[in-house]
């Protein structure tokens, strides 16, 4: 472990996407204890007010502190985006294992309805799950991980169709091993490297979407800190005090970058050959 | 002969290299010295990891970014080549010295015709217009002995096969009369009866144009027929070198004397057993024929159906204890019946296992997967990387028999294969690969099984590492008298230990032979051109030489 970290490190990307990253996760799990106001109390004296040491971000147009309202919508966003995430990938990567352990008709079949399910786009297919069950945080939970699901399906299997040919996969066959031992034991921990790479990009589309979900009012509900909903809300209000915001799109940026960064890492510290 | 008057073509002294790996400097060549004359072939010979790859792409000046080249020169024609800039280097290359890689297959560009890549050089180093390049090519085709040198430059490689492409190298190796040549393993990856022409023009070629040759292989028989002198390399140090009369004859260093005494000869047979051939045969295998190759939708419905055949009716029987070699080149459809006995294909015929039929995957139960095992040729490929030697271990006692006990029965099984106990928590990765073959065997044992299929498991090995395993394998049979389907190309080696000898040629099965009589006048034309073409042992036992 502690070697795997040190190639982790060696990297630039490696290095500053985990420091992002972690600095994500100490918000994510000490925000709330952190945050120097109340993320809901109004001030309708102290509206639009720019940097200051009482606001350190400023405030925006209900009079909320915005660096309060960041530190605690962490949680909600990137909570759910990761959540989404890992729910969708592991779902893909399975049924792409499957698919190219079963080969054959099965393989087509399997790989047919993903490419009709992929046709669709993924904010338009996610938008019409969320439709369907109702706008609530579960249920766009839900739609992300399923819109996700069908490209990690791809990817895993085009990986999983070099290790199907492995003799170790056929050894497992020839030992008599049921399809679900082979598939889950046998093949998933060889593919899982280029896996984990795509999942920590994808975390950050999984942001965006949240946000855009939010954004058109499918998501999260005002007046939650979630940082999509924010920015959404401060559209309005930007000519009045850019902050409201520029903070949110930056958290969400550097979210998004630091896991880019770190899946690059990743990539590089994962692969022995390098 | 070698002219001794000229200075040598190639003069390596005291050449050492490393590598800078992240966890250290690996010494990768120490303090070499070796000469090669005008008109003598040298053969380097040295297991695999012994540097002689390396070397030979620092003669070329073609290193990796972490080698750094500690001591020593390298000297083409008195020249040091280590003081040459990148553009001189360029001039040199396939100029005045080129070089012959493995395998034909990916030393050519695929997307470019034959004539294309010959003529190139040609154009680029003797300065020839396209036209005349492009007949002189196709002279240099005849030269190395191809039929229709006009039609062969028109070609793809995938349109020519691994023996035609390697001439083809070897042409392009020799267009601009270099001062020298280096094969790095030139034949490794041909059939033995191609190896043997591929060799064969070598020498005739060798000895009309008296180019210096470094010949790298790990095959000390090839190499004792090609070379005036070897030098052995272990762990980046030349431990021997000589004429090779004088090193098979009497080697000076153990190590040599141990890589000679490891080259399998049919002469010593190594298996003293009878297999019982009283009783009704273990396996009996009838008109098993297998095809390859999905049918289409649109064939299915037009009726056409194209098929590669892997396997034509092919029958034969293994009895109980009994060493059941089967021999051919590759795509022999040897590796091709392994597969169906173990229901990796699907098949055509009847299988009778112990009296009962086996038809199809349907009838491979439980009970016929615990008595047939099979091994496979890489232990790299048939180890998962990712799980540890205890798990893979567990796999066989979890599936047919008592899980109890575990870890007693994983150490009783590595003990049984000689691997150290602690070697359970250990990953494929971090064994060699002998040790990685080890395991793969003591899965395949662990069942207690009735008949091991053995898929060239010992191709990928040295061959001292072949020899110790070999041994291991024997003893098994010995201990348990399970009976060993053991396919291999390497026909020193199965004389030796089989009992009966199964001969295969595209797809068909030639004749089944007693091995002590496989080399008799009477055996079928492949055989006798088969047995002709290996090469013969070479060494203190081989009394002809």
């Amino acid at each position: 472990m502690t070697e795997f970290l040190k190639r982790l490190l060696r990297t630039p990307q490696g290095a500053i996407g985990l420091v992002l990253v972690l600095l994500v996760l100490i918000v994510v799990i000490f925000g709330p204890s952190l945050a120097p106001h109340d993320p809901e109390s109004l001030k309708p004296l102290a509206r639009y007010k720019g940097m200051s040491a009482a606001y350190w971000l400023g405030t925006d147009q209900y009079g909320r502190d915005i660096f309060s309202r960041l530190l605690i919508g962490a949680r909600a966003t990137v909570t759910m985006a990761v959540l989404a995430t890992v729910v969708g990938t592991l779902a893909g990567a399975v049924i792409g294992t499957t698919s190219a352990f079963l080969g054959g008709r099965a393989d087509e079949v399997i790989m047919r309805t993903i490419d009709a399910v992929m046709s669709i786009p993924s904010l338009l297919f996610a938008l019409l799950i969320v439709n369907l069950l109702g706008s609530s945080t579960a249920n766009a939970l839900v739609a992300v991980a399923i819109a996700f699901a069908p490209g990690m399906a791809r990817i895993t299997r085009s990986v999983a169709l070099s290790v199907r040919k492995q003799d170790y996969v056929s050894a497992a066959i020839a030992r008599g091993e049921s399809a679900s031992y082979i598939v889950m034991r046998e093949m998933l921990p060889n593919v899982i490297a280029p896996i984990i790479v795509e999942m920590t990009i994808r975390v950050s589309f999984a942001v965006m979407l949240f946000a855009t979900l939010s954004f058109l009012g499918l998501g999260a509900q005002p007046p939650a800190a979630e940082w999509g909903l924010m920015v959404s809300e401060a559209r309005r209000y930007m000519h009045l005090s850019a902050g409201i915001l520029v903070w949110p799109s930056i958290a969400i940026a550097l979210v998004a970058i630091g896991f880019n960064l770190l899946g690059d890492g990743l990539r590089d510290a994962l692969n022995p050959r390098t | 002969m070698a002219d001794l008057q000229q200075p040598p073509v190639l003069d390596i002294r005291g050449y050492s290299l490393d590598y800078e790996a992240p966890n250290g400097t690996f010494h990768a060549l120490k303090d070499i010295n070796l000469s090669v004359p005008r008109g003598e072939i040298l053969g380097l010979v040295g297991e695999s990891g012994s540097g002689k790859t390396s070397l030979a792409w620092s003669i070329m000046r073609y290193l990796p970014k972490n080698a750094r080249e500690t001591a020593g020169t390298i000297l083409l024609s008195g020249e040091d080549l280590m003081k040459k800039s990148v553009s001189e280097i360029e001039t040199m290359r396939g100029k005045r010295i080129s070089m012959v890689f493995q395998d034909p297959s990916t030393s050519l560009n695929p997307t470019l015709s034959l004539g294309t890549q010959l003529s190139e050089v040609l154009t680029r180093h003797r300065g020839l217009t396209r036209r005349q390049a492009w007949r002189e090519g196709e002279a240099m085709l005849a030269r190395v002995g191809l039929k229709t040198p006009a039609a062969m430059m028109q070609r793809m490689p995938h349109e020519a096969s691994g023996g035609e492409k390697q001439r083809v190298v070897i042409a392009a190796a020799f267009a601009c009369n270099p001062e020298c040549i280096l094969f790095d393993e030139p034949t490794t990856a041909l059939d033995v009866i191609t190896a043997r022409q591929i060799l064969d023009l070598f020498v005739e070629l060798q000895a009309e144009t008296g180019v210096a040759s470094l010949y790298i292989s790990h095959d000390l028989a090839l190499v004792a027929r090609t070379a005036q002198r070897v030098a052995v390399i272990r762990r980046g140090e030349i431990v021997e070198q000589g004429p090779v009369n004088a090193i098979f004859a009497q080697a000076q260093q153990a190590y040599t004397r141990e890589l000679i005494a490891a080259v399998p000869d049919p002469r010593r047979r190594l298996v003293e057993t009878r297999p019982d051939v009283s009783g009704d045969a273990l396996v009996k295998v009838e008109e098993v024929s297998v095809h390859y190759g999905r049918t289409g939708f649109f064939s299915s419905l037009t009726g056409t159906r194209e098929r590669v055949t892997g396997n034509r009716a092919v029958s034969l029987d293994i009895r109980r204890g009994e060493i059941l070699g089967i021999v051919g080149e590759s795509g022999s459809g040897k590796s091709t019946l392994a597969k169906a006995m173990t229901g990796l294909n699907r098949f055509e015929g009847r299988i009778w296992f112990d009296g009962r039929p086996i038809t199809g995957l349907k009838d491979m139960d439980t009970a016929y997967r615990k008595d047939v095992q099979i091994i496979f040729q890489h232990p790299d490929a048939s180890l998962n990387p990712r799980q540890k030697i205890r798990e893979i271990l567990s796999r066989p006692l979890k599936l047919y028999g008592s899980a109890a006990q575990l870890d007693q029965q994983i150490g009783d099984m590595l003990e049984r294969v000689r691997l150290p106990r602690t070697h359970a928590d250990r990953y494929p990765h971090q064994l060699s690969g002998g040790e990685k073959q080890r395991v793969a065997i003591a899965r395949a044992f662990a069942s207690r099984p009735r008949l091991v299929i053995c898929d060239e498991i010992t191709s990928a090995l040295d061959v001292s590492v072949q020899a110790s395993v070999i041994e291991l394998l024997l003893d098994l049979q010995k201990q348990s008298d399970t009976a060993y389907l053991f396919i291999t190309h390497d026909l020193n080696l199965i004389r030796q230990i089989a009992h009966r000898i199964a001969v295969m040629y595209r797809g068909d099965l030639i004749e089944i032979a007693d091995a002590e009589t496989i080399d008799s006048p009477d055996r079928a034309e492949y055989t006798r051109r088969l047995i002709q073409t290996v090469a013969p042992p070479a060494g203190a036992t081989h009394p002809s030489s």
